[in-house]
């Protein structure tokens, strides 16, 4: 088994917690790792060849109070794939960039900084509009974001000022 | 010299959809890009919080415009994982079927659609005519003939008939004639080659270092194909080759697109052959409206046109999806990709890296 062979061999070098390990499919598997580890434990992983970085994305766990950050890696040569969980709280959502480690992370890092508010640091465009141009209210993937009443408010009904001919007869 | 900034876009020919560059050019040539994207940003993700499970299926078709079957089943593929449910053996060759039909479209779409940059306009013309034969077999099919919210949690909506599946037949040998002539329309045409060799390579440490599938990546030399890696449906039971090839220009990546569609072809015959007979969906338990899908989180994907596409979805064990991320498979081409891999290119041919690269702007804006 190739996954029961991978997991050993995290559980030997990088020293995690089998608890913390579980298989989710077939050549898929998901770890958590605290925050503070979770820098190393990508940076180890890229090391043994986990070269795809496929997503990066967040959940916001409002009654829990935290926030959880998943990266979903592929590697090709193993034919695996992991998704590294860690939690943040949800007054300090902060976490170390690691778009030094998968360019291509520097996109997804900020489109989680403008759906979620969290803050990436080592990242220049903090803050700046990606997809939201003009965007001023609470980011809106944030579970307590309420998309309706905030279109109500910023789209208010119209009030229509005429007679309606025939209003509430047959016209044949 | 000066250096000019040049507004790119939202619409140009390399697009469809709306996706503008910001440019500055020095001359002819490009010396920084930023990506500007957002125009087609619907919310969806938000907006499938708010909907039920079943109901989401109306809704997500419309995340990538051209290729909308992949939603379909990359959602129900993950709901299915999140449920625990093994969908019937015949509902797993439709899918194939209606994916691969799905896969022809787009192909012939882009394949046509080199016109635009290159300015051979009889391609666009051609590629859109046959893809619209391929629209009759989903009208009859599913109603309707783009989005067809066909493929659902538990199977497919209904059972395919059989003399559909004889006209699929038809139309795949009347496209497999036409094929002959698409290569001497434009791959052998002398437009085509003298802008397209060498136009927009892309090396393979910068496919690696991006994360790039699909066609990005095999033409690197790479057979990375999912349909291959970690087979989903039945692929694993059915016969086909990846196309591949070593150097990755805009020729090569268009003429790997062009060599898929023989390809898909093989499959769906196959598919066609094999097919057995029996149940095309099972039922959900109780009402579907209320379906309440058990607690967990999968990273569900599949191998679209451009490559890896897929959705992360999270359950609480609610009636609605508590989170869902959708991964185009053109956002690091698309983002990333335009940022660091335009600069060196001239301005004729950003439009040429944009469409050859397989940018999708409405599935990253989502």
């Amino acid at each position: 088994m190739l996954q029961n062979e991978f997991i050993a061999k995290i559980e030997q070098e990088f020293g995690l917690d089998s608890a913390h390990i579980t298989i989710v499919a077939e050549k898929k598997i998901a770890v958590t790792v605290d925050s503070g580890q979770a820098l190393a434990f990508l940076s180890y992983l890229k090391n043994i060849d986990f070269i795809q970085m496929s997503l990066i994305t967040a959940v916001d766990w409002i009654a829990e109070n935290h926030f959880e950050l998943v990266y979903t890696l592929v590697s090709w040569e193993k034919n695996l794939t992991v998704s590294v969980s860690t939690f943040i709280p949800r007054s300090e959502p902060r976490m170390v960039s690691v778009r030094h480690i998968w360019p291509t992370a520097k996109y997804y890092e900020w489109d989680i900084n403008e759906f979620f508010g969290i803050v990436f640091s080592g990242h220049p465009e903090m803050g700046k509009p990606l997809f939201l141009e003009g965007w001023s209210e609470k980011p809106p993937l944030r579970k307590d974001f309420d998309p309706q009443a905030y279109s109500y408010e910023r789209f208010p009904s119209r009030e229509y000022d005429y007679e309606v001919e025939n209003k509430g007869r047959v016209v044949e | 010299m000066k250096e000019v900034k040049l507004f790119h876009g939202p619409n140009h020919p390399g697009m469809h959809g709306n996706f503008s560059v910001h440019l500055t050019v020095d001359g002819d040539t490009v010396v920084s890009a930023r990506p500007n994207p957002g125009m087609l940003h619907r919310g969806f993700e938000k907006l499938m919080e708010r909907r039920s499970w079943i109901q989401n299926i109306a809704l997500i078709p419309r995340i990538c415009v051209p290729e909308p079957d992949i939603n379909e089943a990359v959602y129900s593929m993950g709901v299915e994982a999140l449920a625990g449910m093994e969908i019937p053996e015949r509902a797993k060759y439709i899918r194939v079927i209606v994916l691969e039909i799905a896969r022809i479209m787009i192909h012939l779409m882009s394949v046509g659609g080199i016109g635009g940059p290159t300015g051979l306009y009889t391609a666009p013309n051609w590629g859109i005519a046959d893809r619209d034969l391929f629209l009759d077999i989903f009208e009859k099919l599913t109603g309707h003939r783009i989005y067809h919210m066909y493929i659902v949690p538990g199977g497919v909506r209904q059972d395919i008939p059989a003399d559909l599946l004889k006209e699929i037949e038809e139309k795949l040998d009347n496209l497999e004639k036409r094929l002959v002539e698409y290569r001497e329309l434009i791959f052998d045409h002398p437009i085509i080659h003298k802008r397209l060799k060498g136009t927009a390579p892309l090396p393979k440490e910068l496919a690696l270092a991006w994360g790039i599938t699909g066609i990005g990546i095999r033409s690197n030399g790479f057979d990375y194909d999912i349909r291959k890696y970690d087979p989903y449906l039945v692929y694993d039971k059915l016969s086909f080759d990846v196309p591949v090839c070593d150097e990755s220009d805009a020729y090569s990546r268009l003429m790997l697109k062009f060599r898929e569609i023989p390809q898909s072809m093989r499959i769906i015959r196959q598919a066609i052959a094999d097919m057995p007979a029996g149940k095309v969906r099972i039922k959900l338990p109780g009402n579907a409206l209320k379906w309440k899908v058990p607690k967990g989180a999968v990273y569900s994907r599949l191998e679209s046109s451009r490559g890896e596409y897929g959705y992360y979805m999270v359950s609480d064990g609610g009636l609605t999806p508590y989170r869902v991320h959708v991964r185009g498979a053109s956002y690091p081409q698309g983002l990333y990709g335009v940022e660091a891999g335009l600069p060196g290119t001239r301005l004729e041919d950003v439009a040429v890296w944009l469409d050859t690269m397989g940018v999708c702007a409405p599935e990253f804006d989502r």
